[in-house]
């Protein structure tokens, strides 16, 4: 199970923190929001030798509108194992479910937010995970919270529905903010998931992670192309 | 008022809870059971959160880091540790809080999952983005404080 943390200069703990304390919960992994603006220098090799724990280089891209969005897209894509992309308004939540490039679809129903049955089918389509951020459930109160949860619940109906992929994550900013898993679980049970599903959202980051290395990685030459069993180096 | 006959007494589950703060963190054991029964009350209501019963027993806090034995009523461990992973702040201190183990006694629960505080914590001058600045470090970890506030850190992210 991995979670999807914000680092430092964003977030108040660095990596190596976040892998400390994800690795001492239980997580197998941790998955790095915003890995560019962390040290580029940064080593994830020795973190994951270090605390035993994986770490997935990713980026979210935030932009306010689906041109800004899509600019930086491809760079992106390049550059990092997994590709989130911020949405948070209804122009942009139906721009990331189109986009066949990217991974996942963040905080679909944050702010003016919203997801309805032709978001749901174009990432179910596209192969767009959709994330299930309890961050507001686990630090909010009052009436941010309520709305958290009933964006939360309008998003599981109709992912449920169109059998949309999803992850889940606590989206932690800080090292004190990570719950290990069982709490997470225990969370969405509490608020209407299934447990099961609570760990399949969370194993998803790993899932996407491991995928996306494979298509990295050298085997294969072109997109789709891959070099078969039969083909030895030369 | 005489206490129950065996048999009818509530059964009680005891959750080892990890707790974890900033350095400057002054958590006292009444705002953390405060915060407890908030956060219970908050997210199960009224009725599940007294059904939970959830209540601290032994509490322990020093310098940013601390432990606790929560008692939860049998069948409940599940809202206990919603409840729990919703602590995100006790006053105005960020706090992480980790379930380490349930278990059916305090002692056992004691002896198996609490007792492991880290080696003290010391206070040094430490290299941290090119600054030096103050910070508090425990068994590789460090808090650096920076701007006023603090950043979560390990040994290797030192210069």
């Amino acid at each position: 199970m991995y979670e999807a943390v914000t680092a430092t200069p964003d977030g108040e703990s660095t990596v190596r923190r976040f892998a400390a304390t994800a690795a001492r919960q239980g997580f197998e992994g941790i998955v790095v929001r915003n890995a560019a603006a962390v040290d580029p220098t940064f080593d994830a090799t020795a973190v994951r030798e270090a605390h035993d724990v994986d770490v997935v280089d990713a980026t979210e891209i935030v932009a306010d509108d689906p041109t800004g969005a899509s600019g930086p897209l491809s760079e992106a894509r390049r550059a990092h194992t997994v590709l989130c992309v911020r949405g948070g308004t209804p122009t942009l939540n139906r721009f990331a479910a189109e986009e066949e490039r990217v991974d996942v679809l963040t905080r679909p129903m944050a702010g003016q937010g919203d997801v309805n049955h032709v978001i749901a089918r174009a990432a179910a389509d596209h192969d767009v995970r959709v994330e299930f951020d309890l961050g507001a459930v686990l630090r909010a109160s009052g009436g941010p919270r309520v709305q958290a949860l009933r964006g939360l619940r309008k998003l599981r109906e109709l992912v449920e529905q169109y059998d949309v992929p999803y992850v889940v994550s606590g989206s932690p900013t800080s090292h004190l903010q990570v719950r290990a898993p069982r709490e997470l679980r225990a969370l969405g049970e509490a608020i209407g998931f299934d447990a099961a599903a609570i760990e399949t959202g969370l194993a998803e980051w790993g899932v996407l992670a491991e995928r996306n290395r494979r298509r990295r990685s050298a085997d294969f030459i072109a997109p789709g192309l891959e070099r078969g069993r039969h083909d030895t180096e030369r | 008022m005489k206490h129950l006959p065996k048999h009818l007494r509530p059964r009680w589950r005891y959750l080892l809870v990890g707790i974890e703060a900033w350095p400057d963190a002054e958590v006292s054991r009444r705002d953390f059971q405060r915060s407890v029964w908030f956060a219970a009350q908050n997210l199960l209501g009224d009725a599940t959160s007294a059904d939970a019963d959830l209540r601290v027993l032994s509490y322990e806090f020093d310098a940013g880091e601390g432990e606790a034995v929560v008692r939860a009523r049998r069948g409940y461990v599940s809202e206990a540790r919603a409840a729990l992973a919703c602590v995100d702040a006790v006053r105005d201190d960020p706090v992480g809080v980790h379930v380490r183990g349930v278990s059916g006694t305090v002692r056992a629960g004691e002896e198996r999952y609490l007792g492991r505080a880290r080696e003290n914590s010391a206070e040094e001058a430490v290299v941290f983005r090119n600054a030096t600045t103050r910070a508090v470090s425990r068994d590789g970890l460090v808090d650096v404080t920076v701007d006023g506030g603090f950043v979560g850190a390990t040994r290797a992210d030192l210069e």
